[in-house]
């Protein structure tokens, strides 16, 4: 396909960015990405569509080139593309060596053996140390900009590739003090630094040197791999999470610098330090995050490196600034700052939460950063939001909550509020206490007036029970906020009965501190209240989640009376949830009464025979029994509606499921005895099982149908006797026995599982005839022998076996069935096979390399599966 | 500190899927090293469209949350911070740095550098505020100055480029778009040793300073006994250095009149060198004294190219510039209300404009007014319930105004009048809408003296100053109305 026009180009990639996945399994998907790199090279795209052909690139390598060759190969061609641009200035140099590194990275390719990662890295590193590669890297004025990026691609291939760069230390340090753009330089030598640490550490290696090292790349001498590959090529994180580190698991504590090893290191951190003032806010940022942890577990690297940095910073109210000090701060702890550093951090903090010339989302991660702020001598648990020591409540008093806040401003100070009304409980400075509760209990007052407001927005609801469950989970062992809690919620509900889901789901998730007198409270307040209006549905449901045992009068009087007004399906089916709720809780007489008025009463059949079932289920089943049925499944998943899923529960109890046994079967030995052949089931469980059923189905109906196995109990590794099942054949003839098993669960459910088909082989119905007399052996079989001709047939066989592998043979399968026996070379064997045939061997004269066998049987059907089985013995023994 | 993407999403409610996405940028080496730190709990950044469901439906701004759903709307599913789960696909992508701002949503996904499960704190996670400065950078560069729709398109347009300037790999280099798209601009200019990486290239031209102060005073009065009148001035500092030279050394202060209100809660800009402790100190969260330092607030810096915020205070003056009262009874079928103003004796009277908005909310249309006011006059806006009294640009000799009147409302209709969630019964407000020039309410000023320049050339110095309201809310005393902790009366 020739190149495409700017158009075509525009559309595709605005078909791709819809949906790349989408695209790719489309026609166009396999070129797209050969088409991009061969019209980058076209003449007759303009240089604005190829930049949107080269951010496609950087974006989605992994849909254009989705493996490591084709990566490799989508980098050489980016390279070409940059070495053929003409010497004039080019918006293209840019955005080729960012979709290179890309490519390379993302894809996997970058590495010793890959010829792109061999061009790319001096070239990237030959801009970046600001050498003249000609005039082909375009003019003068574009050197600038291309030093700055070729630092920032050496910089994201360091990241993906820790220990690249540790080569370059010295020749990058250098390069601190002299002209060039200031922070692409100190950011990447500030992560090759920290880099080269760890693999250092973890290696127990000292730097060697490599800090002062001078330049010792020069052109076209082989890149320096080393330390890539000590490190082993793991990911270092550049900001290793605070707890991970405090285990140590940032590995450098074990790094003991030589003491002019550490001057150099300190030389090094003290210049980018010093510089870091010329660094935007995010870059200083990211310098300090760096640095504060490469410093960190090195021995005599003393933190006061950062002190001179730290007033400047802390006038900031740059988010990004405010956090690398807290970094700073986990980092370094007292032996950075001190008690009144500490609260001053806190002050700063606390001003930052709040002030007005700061956005919403900085206030809440501000807060956030509060909560979890790292104390010096931390008293609580850590990981969990406490108040900080320092942090009064009188400092504290700007970041409580008022009903003007938004709803995550709310829900964050009211945390805060709570953790305060903790905090003096527990001093018992009880003056203070009492403002903050009765405080605390005016806002939940606002949020419940403005929940229960007609028409208002759900948001409002939602932000209220949000605030209730968040001061239930703070303060559930004071009964002062719990009991004007439930009282207030209880009025809401009279407000506004719409309400119930949110009421059912605060009581699913609250503990009983606040459910069981919110349950009882909800409970009287529905009950004396009958209702037979709009309400009438959202009083159903919350009775559904909080009736039980006590008021069974009540709660049954003003069911009596709702039955009349539930004249839709969807009220009778709610009716009857808050029947089962009481059946489960065990309600007993006045409750069959009025299952039997639904029963005749209800006018929807689907509503009257759920009636009579439950009737039925009450008046037939125990206690413990109606539990079991009218529990919630265990193997449902959780549904968004309680309704739905109770009923799932119900169903489950009541009907068969389909499971994957937890019953393995197999046959046990043969028994060749008795009238009919008896197979020997062995039978194991990985769960315990009750009233286990194994039904079985013969195929073809080979054999009479065969009766199910009742089994009242088994337990895993609790040994059982064999089971034994009669088969009373119609031919003698293999089959397979389909088997099914019926079993109930520990918990109740009554489960069905089909288990796979069971073999009986042609051996297993042989039986022998009864042994006659010790003298009369030979005549016997002789006479057996003559009396299957003329009707029968005989054949004869050779079994490849020498004597004594026949003696094995023989003992082995067909003892049971031997009449005369001359071991080891001749045998006469006489089998029945039911119904009513007969098999007779005679394997004599056995020679060194076999035996001739002779048979003959009265029924000439069984032929192929008798040479079929001596086959199998001979092959087998 | 790695992001893994970004997004800006317009919100359209009304519209079939309630947005678009508008810019979207992928990061796919961070993708790379996110798949190796979070292993086992990795999830992968979803496409544009499903992203965008899942985002609009944990936010809330989806037209469907008419009825209860669970995964969202449980009291235990509680957002504290602006950092979201999303479900995506059956699994949770987490964190989602999210805002909504002006009808646009800006989100990200910063990279966290461990396993995911168990969830490290937010603290720890340096991607979290890398990722706010990103989209706030973004939200700047899009809304200061925009003035139009079709500005905010070009400004959207040129963010593909801005972003491979300021954010190639998805670390953030700078977060002020501005700056990457000057330096564009400045690219042929040769660059000294110490050329600050935020300032884009060297000012040619005359020299000047321009130095500006806005104030803005809100207040919460209640005109009760047992809560307290609250008021607050919240400044801003803004300045336009136009020096030659790669870095010129300024020193801008800040003085005080002898009788003015201390300034407090100091937020400087990142290009101040260096801080007086008294001015880092200076805090509203303690408790007042007579010691409190009063300047001059002296402020040396390193000024960057573009106009910058220099700093941000608070301060607590003495009384509220103007001092309200509100009263409204509900008589039958209609509202009988009352308002007093007063202009307190310090502040200068000489308004732009100075305005009381008078609301009715979840009330149907205004159909009846009678009213008497002692000065100005009154516009009634009857279908939105709304009362504005224009005072002008003078209060009387005597300082004080009123305004008493009688209300009738039509019937409720829903679509028109305005509902609001705190106004409900008799709880009511009239807001204040005032602006004064050349004047601050704590009497900071920036005279051409105190600004010292270490640079080639005298500058010209100018400096202006002005006082707004915002949230200047004067509530009915005879209702009960929405406190803050610090309004009661302990």
């Amino acid at each position: 396909m020739g190149p495409l026009s700017r158009e075509n180009w525009a559309q595709r990639v605005a078909t791709f960015r819809a949906s790349p996945s989408a695209f790719m399994v489309g026609p166009e998907g396999e070129d797209l990405g050969r088409d991009l790199l061969s019209d980058l090279r076209s003449e007759k795209l303009s240089e604005q569509t190829k930049v949107s052909l080269l951010s496609l690139s950087l974006e989605y390598p992994a849909q254009l080139w989705p493996d490591a060759p084709a990566a490799e190969a989508a980098a050489t061609s980016l390279l070409d593309t940059l070495v053929l641009l003409p010497p004039r200035p080019s918006a293209l140099r840019r955005p080729l060596l960012l979709a290179a590194t890309t490519a390379l990275a993302a894809g996997g390719a970058l590495g010793p053996t890959s010829g792109a990662s061999r061009r790319l890295l001096p070239l990237l590193l030959g801009l970046a140390v600001g050498r003249d590669l000609g005039r082909g890297f375009g003019p003068a004025s574009e050197q600038r900009p291309l030093q700055a990026t070729a630092c920032e691609c050496l910089r994201e291939l360091e990241s993906c590739k820790p220990g690249l760069l540790g080569g370059c230390l010295g020749l990058l340090r250098g390069l601190m003090g002299q002209e060039g753009p200031i922070q692409p330089l100190s950011l990447l030598l500030a992560l090759a630094l920290r880099n080269t640490l760890v693999i250092k550490a973890k290696a127990r290696a000292g730097l060697q040197g490599l800090l002062v090292a001078g330049n010792s790349l020069t052109e076209g001498s082989p890149w320096n791999w080393t330390l890539a590959e000590e490190g082993d090529a793991h990911l270092q994180p550049q900001a290793p999470s605070w707890s991970a580190a405090e285990e140590g698991e940032c590995g450098l504590a074990v790094l003991e610098p030589s003491p002019e090893e550490a001057r150099e290191l300190r030389a090094a951190v003290a210049q980018l330090l010093d510089t870091s003032y010329l660094l935007t806010p995010a870059a200083q940022a990211q310098l300090l995050w760096l640095l504060g942890w490469a410093v960190r577990g090195l021995r005599g690297q003393p933190p006061v490196l950062f002190k001179p940095q730290l007033v400047r910073l802390l006038g900031t109210a740059q988010l990004t600034l405010l956090h690398a000090v807290l970094a700073l701060k986990a980092a370094f702890g007292e032996a950075l700052f001190t008690a009144q550093d500490e609260a001053l951090l806190l002050r700063r903090l606390t001003l930052a939460a709040q002030h007005p010339a700061l956005p919403l989302p900085a206030h809440l991660f501000y807060l956030h950063c509060l909560l979890s702020f790292p104390e010096n001598w931390p008293l609580g648990p850590t990981g969990e939001e406490a108040v900080p020591l320092l942090l009064g409540s009188q400092l504290c008093r700007g970041l409580l909550p008022s009903l003007l806040h938004d709803p995550m401003a709310l829900l964050a100070r009211l945390h805060l509020l709570c953790l305060l009304c903790v905090e003096d409980e527990e001093k018992e400075e009880k003056g203070q206490d009492q403002s903050l509760r009765c405080y605390l209990e005016e806002l939940l007052a606002g949020l419940r007036q403005r929940a229960a407001l007609n028409g208002g927005p759900r948001a409002l609801a939602i932000l209220c029970f949000q605030a209730s469950y968040l001061v239930v989970r703070c303060l559930a062992g004071q009964p002062m906020v719990l009991t004007p809690l439930t009282h207030g919620l209880t009025q809401l509900y009279r407000a506004q009965p719409a309400l119930a889901p949110h009421f059912v789901d605060l009581l699913d998730r609250v503990g009983p501190e606040l459910g069981e007198p919110l349950r009882v409270a909800l409970r009287q307040e529905v009950v004396s209240r009958p209702g037979k209006d709009e309400a009438l549905r959202w009083h159903l449901q919350m009775l559904a989640k909080v009736a039980n045992e006590d008021a069974q009068s009540a709660t049954l009087s003003f069911l009596q009376a709702a039955a009349a007004h539930c004249l839709d399906w969807g009220l009778q089916q709610a009716l009857l949830q808050v029947c089962q709720a009481l059946l489960r809780a065990g309600v007993g007489g006045g409750l069959a009464d009025l299952l039997q008025v639904l029963a005749r009463q209800l006018e929807d059949p689907d509503g009257r025979d759920h009636a009579r079932l439950y009737y039925i289920l009450l008046a037939h089943l125990s206690g413990p029994k109606l539990g079991m049925a009218l529990g919630p499944s265990l193997a449902a998943p959780a549904l968004a509606s309680s309704l739905v899923a109770e009923n799932q529960g119900f169903a489950a109890a009541l009907m068969v499921q389909e499971a994957p046994a937890p019953i393995r079967l197999s046959i046990g030995p043969r028994r060749a005895e008795g009238p009919v052949p008896v197979l020997q089931l062995q039978v194991e469980v990985l769960e315990p099982v009750y009233s286990l059923e194994l039904r079985f189905h013969v195929e073809r109906q080979l054999y009479a149908p065969v009766g199910a196995v009742h089994v009242p109990c088994l337990c895993p590794g609790r040994p059982t006797s064999p089971l034994l099942l009669p088969l009373q054949p119609r031919r003698p003839a293999p089959a397979r026995l389909d088997v099914r098993a019926l079993y109930t669960t520990p918990t109740g459910l009554t489960c069905h599982a089909h288990l796979p088909p069971l073999p009986v082989n042609f051996a297993d119905l042989f039986l022998p005839f009864p042994q006659p007399p010790e003298g009369a052996k030979v005549g016997f079989f002789e006479e057996l022998w003559d009396s299957c001709l003329p009707e029968g047939t005989e054949s004869q066989l050779w079994c490849p076996l020498g004597p004594h592998r026949l003696e094995a043979l023989v003992s082995c399968h067909l003892e049971p069935f031997v009449v005369v026996a001359q071991a080891p070379t001749s045998y006469c064997i006489a089998i029945r096979l039911p119904p009513d045939s007969r098999l007779l061997l005679r394997l004599e004269a056995a020679h060194a390399d076999g035996v001739p066998v002779a048979l003959r049987t009265d029924d000439w059907a069984v032929l192929p599966l008798v040479g079929a089985y001596l086959r199998g013995l001979s092959a087998a023994v | 500190m790695a992001q893994r993407a970004v997004w800006l999403i317009s919100h359209e409610p009304g519209t079939p899927l309630c947005g678009t996405v508008r810019f979207s940028r992928r990061y796919p080496t961070v993708e790379k090293r996110a798949r190796v730190f979070n292993g086992e709990s990795y999830v992968p950044v979803p496409e544009d469209g499903p992203l965008l469901k899942a985002l609009l439906f944990e936010l809330r701004l989806l037209d469907d949350d008419k009825d209860f759903a669970e995964s969202r709307d449980s009291c235990s599913h509680i957002n504290k911070t602006s950092i979201y789960g999303l479900l995506v696909g059956g699994k949770e992508l987490w964190p989602v740095v999210a805002f909504l701002k002006n009808g646009m949503i800006y989100a990200c996904v910063p990279l966290v550098e461990q396993t995911l499960s168990p969830r490290p704190p937010l603290i720890s996670i340096s991607g979290i505020s890398q990722g706010f400065e990103l989209l706030f950078g973004i939200q700047d560069f899009l809304y200061l100055g925009q003035k139009n729709d079709t500005e905010l398109y070009t400004k959207l347009s040129q963010l593909p480029d801005l972003l491979l300037q300021a954010c190639p790999f998805g670390t953030l280099l700078d977060a002020n778009l501005q700056n990457s798209l000057d330096s564009n601009n400045f690219a042929s200019v040769t660059h000294p040793q110490k050329q600050p990486a935020w300032k884009a290239g060297i000012y040619k031209g005359k020299p000047q300073v321009s130095i500006s102060i806005t104030e803005k005073v809100k207040s919460m009065q209640y005109g009760k006994q047992d809560i307290a009148d609250t008021w607050q001035v919240v400044g801003a500092v803004t300045c336009k250095c136009d020096l030659e030279g790669s870095m010129p050394n300024v020193t801008i202060s800040l003085s005080l009149p002898t009788n003015g209100s201390p300034l407090q809660d100091i937020l400087v800009h990142p290009c101040v060198t260096s801080l007086d402790s008294a001015i880092l100190t200076s805090s509203s969260i303690d408790a007042m004294d007579d010691s409190a330092f009063s300047g001059p607030y002296k402020f040396p810096l390193t000024p960057p190219l573009e106009s910058f915020n220099l700093c941000y205070y608070t301060s607590q003056v003495p009384v509220p510039p103007i001092l309200g009262f509100y009263q409204v009874k509900e008589e039958e079928i209609q509202l009988k209300i009352t308002v007093n103003l007063k202009l307190h004796e310090s502040v200068k009277n000489s308004f732009e404009f100075c305005e009381a908005h008078i609301p009715f909310y979840n009330r149907g249309p205004i159909t009846h007014v009678e009213y008497k006011v002692s000065f100005g006059q009154l516009e009634v806006f009857r279908e939105k319930s709304l009362l504005i009294w224009i005072i002008g640009q003078k209060f009387p000799k005597s300082m004080e105004i009123s305004l008493s009147g009688t209300v009738t409302f039509g019937a409720k209709s829903h679509e028109k009048q305005p509902f609001d969630q705190i106004c409900i019964g008799g709880t009511a407000y009239l807001k204040l809408h005032f602006r004064i020039l050349d004047y601050t309410l704590t009497g900071c000023y920036a005279d051409q003296h105190s600004v010292q320049v270490f640079a080639s050339g005298k500058p010209k110095i100018s400096t202006y100053r002005k006082l707004i309201s915002s949230d200047y809310y004067i509530w009915n005393s005879k209702a009960p109305a929405p406190v803050t902790y610090g309004s009661l009366v302990l």
